[in-house]
Parts: C-alpha cells; structure tokens; sequence
C-alpha cells in the first residue's frame, strides 16, 4: 500500500516510531495522510472543528529532519504520532471556541501548556475537536457547532463533554487527543467511543491555557486506543508548570510497569456502586466480568465501602456551577468574545452579548452558580457541599488503605440516541459514577471491555488510582489489555471496513483563522450545524 | 417539587449573572433550576457538625508564587487583536454610566 493510502491515525505509537525508524514512511506522509483521511471521513462524525495543516507540515518537516540526521530519539517519544486537541485549549494561530457562540470569533494569541508539551515530544498536530460548550454536558449535543456523533453508531452520542477526543479515537482520525475532565468529561466518552481514556490525579497536568470551567475539579488527559499510548502521553504532559500554581513535580514514568500485571495487587470492589439504582445489566456484567479477570490474573479483590460517594453528584452540581459561574465572568464582550452590536451603555451590552453568545446549558450553570453562592444560600448548599467533599476524601483515603485502586462502572449505560436524554437532571446521572473521583482529586481512567451484552455497544470499566498514584490504575488496565486486547478502532472507520461509514467534511483550517471573524460551521438560528 | 426561586428571584439573578433574559426564558429557567435544586437536597440533610471544609482537592497548597522577575508578555496590539473594538491602543465600550451616546 502506498504510504499516502496509509491510516497512520488508526496506528499505534509504537507502529508509527517503527515505521519511521526504518524509514518505511515519513513524519510528511504521515501528516498529509492523517489530514486527508480527516477530510475523507470526517463528515460522518464530526469529531474535528478545524484542521491545522500548516503546523502538522512544519511538524513533520523537523522530525524527518531529525530522521534524515538520525536523531529520531531526539524527537520525543511522540514522534509522529498524529495528535488533536480538545477546543477549550489554545493553540496559537488557532480557533479556540470552547464550542460555543462566544467564543466562535476568537483565536488563541498563545499555546497551553498540554498542547506545547505534547507537540514537542514529537506530535504532529492535526486539529481542534468538538466538545460540549464550555464542557457543560454528557453528549455534546450542547456544542454550538452541532454534536459529534459516535464512530460505533452514528445515531448515538459520543458522550461528553470532551466528545470530539473520544470520536477522533475511536475512528482512527487520531492516535491521541487531549481532553479535559471536570465531572467524567474524559471518562464518560472514553466508555460510550471505547478508547481508553485517563484523568490523572488533579495536579499531575498542568490547566495553564486550558479554559477553566471547575478549577478546583478540571483535570487535563489523554484518549488513546491502547494503555501503553495512553501512559506515553501522560508522561509527555506531566509535571509542575510555572503557569499553574497547582501543577505538582510530577516525575513518574507512567509506562514503567505496564508489563508487571497484577499478581499481588488489591483490587477495590464497591458494593454499593454494583447495586446502584439506574445501572444497566450489561454495563454491571461487564465490571463483573473485568473484576473475574483480575483475580484470575491474580489480583487479590477487596470490597470497600465509599459511604458518602452518593453526596458526591449533589456536591459537585454544587461546587461545579459555583465555578463556571465565577470563571465565566471573564466573558465580558470587551476583551474577546461576542459582542451584541449596537449597545449604548455598557450593561446593556453585557446582558445582551452573554445572552446570545451563551447556549441553554452554560446559561443555566451560571445562573446557578450566581444563586448558589449568594448570601444566605452560600451556608445551605455551598459550604456543606465543600463539608462532603471532605467525607468523601475520607472516604477514599480509607479505602485506599486496603486497595492499590479500585474497579467500578464509568457509566451507567451505553451510548444513548441523540435527544434521547433531555432533561437536564437525567443528563447529569451520566456522571453518578465518575464525579466523587474530581471531588476527591484522585485519578480515573476508563479502560474498554468489548461490547456490551444488550446494545453491542462498547462498555468502558473505570479503574481510580490514590492521588499521585497514577500508575496503579495503568497498571490494572495494561493487564485486562491482555485478556480484551488494545482498543479496535470502530469497524466502520476501520481501514479494511466491509461497511465503511465515513464520509467527506468540508473543514475549515486554521490558516485562514482570522480574530474576529466567526469560525464556520455555527449552527444557525434554525439551530441546525452546517457540517 | 419545591419553588425554590420564583420568577422575580430568577430576574435577580440574571440581573446579577449580568445575563438578559425575556419573558419566557425567565420561565423556563425558574422551571430548570427549581427542579436542579430539588436534586440538591441531599447537601442539606447530611450532619456536618464539625467537618472542616476541603477547598482544594490537594491539601497544604497556599500562596504559590514565582519569583518576581520581569517576563515578557503579549504586545499591545496581540492583546487587542481579538477585542471586539479597539481605539487609540485600548479596548473600546459604550458609555459606563448609562445611556450616553456616542461621543
């Protein structure tokens, strides 16, 4: 096959560094290949916003500079490895809209600190991803560019909010991207698309350059199709970062024992979760089924209790919306951001901008935020919820003195149909399981188990690791990658599909992004997304 | 389900949030939180006497400083590159102090 027909984004990491290793493709084949595999595709799911091509050419450029040298060790260990990023980080030269109407004019004047580390261990970067607006849903159907749709079921939602990752993944239009995490933001996706997904530990990924929604809960991680890709990109974006005051020096190499497998680790079981209300069979037999494979792999399981996890999803629809409404002030129609035109004072004009730029859902968040943090009402539900948030560290912290992690469902269900789940209370049940991880701080990852037994839809397993110990979690799911195998790409993105289901996009690309002017694809007043 | 906020109150609030809403906006949203609030409940049955608050999912974080040294920062005309009106090397508004006009 000729090396422009190649899916290098379908690839693995260690594939891609092989290959241009032996020179068998170069780091420019691999950027046009990956860009126009997105043009041909992309259509279907709407995973990206906008294509970068001229910093994956440049990209390339180097690493086979370095290759012709012979200096591809020189690279980092993502050389090569087609890369995307979530649109709540900025990329300088690039759009960062968040999804949403306010931002869709803005173009980043700087680059996150996750972004530029991943770029400089050699990833070329191929483009921004749909999400959720401003990361406030499970689906992203609130995106104002138009949902993304899930590359195993084009019907169904890829989860959310950071979608776009988990679609471009498992449709092989990347081989990692970046999301961000804030109540299950990586997870929930990760489980619905079946990618492996990971949210560190909070402070293990610096946020610096990554738009705030919860900063004490938002956390930065990588979507891969396999563990060892995964842990590749944590150690790329790992570390204290100047530019976040939270970052921790974080030296952990997250691949070193991949390989150990789990003969003597304790292995938590929570009871309560596997009873919970809501819970569908499939997904339960699914954490049943990963939790026998462990023990048969010769981790020891240990059922522990969280006694106070079921506070956690009234906690942070507390904490969070307290957050976004504090963090979104900054969207003011004076400095970037939309402006409602024709204003004579300037409080109109704020009114007037934050109503039309912001969706339903981003509207409502601060709304609540505004109410929750008032006086008289911050004592009733604020303070108490930060209260619980110290229960629920107990509770973890005493679990984890019997556990090295623990096993639990990612989400209830699968994927579900779009419009299927409408109420707004109802969407945040997506995240029943996810959410007591970001109150605690601990990291979560969700690692795919195949399909489930009803839907025949991937089911995801979440595996949540102490703080700053990351590498437990890896660890488990490196060894159920034994007995499930790395995730597939979805079979109708896949390179030899029977039933192939992409189809081409029209897709804006960030040389003619210009500050000021509208990012196409903004779904319109009939509501509907230009594709 | 409880009212928890009526109308007036989500009016308050948006005045506050500095988000305009119309008529039937305001109605849906009172509707929207009443019912998100509700789902609150549990916060306010739990007994906390005593539970010290956790702010900060990593404890004995505080005032984490760089040094204070000059750094470079965006050029002028970067930091108003995305403004939606800019004059004389500053972000442009409307009159502050109500209906001014232009001047």
């Amino acid at each position: 096959m000729a090396a422009a027909e190649r899916a290098f984004p379908a690839m693995g990491v260690r594939e891609i560094r092989a290959g241009l290793a032996a020179r068998e493709f170069s780091a420019r084949e691999i950027a046009e290949a990956s860009l126009a595999r997105i043009r041909a595709l992309d259509g279907a799911t709407h995973a990206y916003l906008e294509t970068t091509e001229r910093l994956a050419l440049d990209q390339a450029e180097r690493i086979d500079a370095a290759v012709a040298a012979g200096e591809l060790s020189a690279c980092g260990p993502l050389a090569g490895v087609p890369v995307a990023f979530k649109d709540n980080m900025n990329l300088a030269g690039t759009h960062t809209t968040c999804s949403s109407a306010m931002l869709a004019n803005y173009v980043s004047p700087y680059t996150a600190t996750c972004v530029a580390r991943t770029i400089e261990a050699g990833g070329i970067p191929l483009g921004k991803l749909n999400m959720d607006e401003f990361a406030f849903g499970s689906s992203t159907e609130t995106s104002a560019f138009g949902p993304s749709r899930n590359p195993w079921d084009l019907e169904r939602v890829p989860g959310g909010s950071s979608g776009g990752s988990a679609a471009a993944v498992a449709a092989g239009l990347a081989t990692v991207a970046l999301g961000s995490d804030t109540g299950g933001s990586i997870r929930q996706p990760g489980s619905f698309c079946g990618t492996v997904a990971v949210k560190p530990t909070y402070g293990v990924v610096s946020r610096y350059g990554v738009v705030a929604f919860g900063s004490s809960l938002d956390q930065v991680g990588p979507f891969a199709r396999s563990v060892e890709d995964a842990a590749l990109a944590c150690n790329a974006i790992a570390g204290r970062d100047a530019l976040d005051c939270t970052s921790q020096d974080v030296r952990t190499d997250f691949t070193a024992n991949l390989a150990e497998g789990v003969r003597g680790m304790r292995i938590g079981v929570v009871p309560a979760f596997m009873e919970a209300q809501g819970l569908t069979s499939e997904v339960k037999a699914k954490v049943e089924e990963a939790a026998n494979h462990l023990s048969a792999l010769g981790a020891k399981l240990v059922e522990v209790d969280l006694p106070n996890a079921q506070a956690a999803m009234s906690a942070y629809y507390v904490l969070g919306p307290c957050e976004a409404f504090s963090n979104l002030a900054r969207f003011d129609s004076v400095r970037y951001g939309y402006r409602d035109p024709g204003h004579k004072d300037l409080g109109g004009q704020y009114e007037a901008s934050r109503a039309a730029g912001f969706g339903p859902e981003a509207r409502r968040r601060i709304m609540l935020g505004s109410y929750l943090l008032s006086a008289g009402v911050y004592d009733t539900y604020y303070y108490p919820a930060q209260q619980v948030r110290t229960l629920i560290t107990q509770d973890y912290a005493r679990a984890y003195e019997q556990v090295d992690c623990i096993l639990a469902p990612v989400s209830p269900r699968t994927a579900f149909r779009f419009g299927e789940v409408s109420d707004p209370t109802d969407m945040y049940l997506s995240d029943m399981f996810t959410i007591s991880i970001n109150i605690a701080g601990n990291g979560g990852m969700s690692m795919p188990v195949g399909l489930g037994a009803d839907t025949n839809l991937p089911v995801g397993v979440q595996l949540i690791s102490p703080q700053f110990k990351d590498e437990n979690m890896l660890r488990a799911a490196a060894a159920l990658e034994t007995v499930y195998g790395p995730a597939p790409v979805a079979p109708g993105f896949a390179p030899d599909a029977v039933e192939p289901l992409g189809r081409p996009a029209s897709l804006p690309d960030a040389a003619d992004a210009v500050a000021g002017v509208d990012l196409p694809g903004l779904a319109g007043a009939d509501g509907k997304a230009g594709e | 389900m409880a009212q928890h906020l009526t109308e007036r109150d989500v009016r308050g609030i948006a005045e506050y949030a500095r988000i305009g809403l119309d008529e039937a906006e305001v109605a849906q949203m009172t509707a929207d939180l009443n019912a998100i609030i509700d789902s609150l409940k549990p916060i306010t049955e739990y007994d906390l006497a005593g539970v010290e608050p956790t702010f900060h999912p990593i404890g004995g974080l505080s005032n984490v400083m760089r040094e204070d040294a000059e750094e470079p920062g965006f050029a002028q005309e970067v930091a108003l590159a995305n403004a939606p009106a800019a004059q004389d090397g500053c972000f442009l508004v409307p009159s502050i102090l109500g209906e001014g006009g232009d001047r």
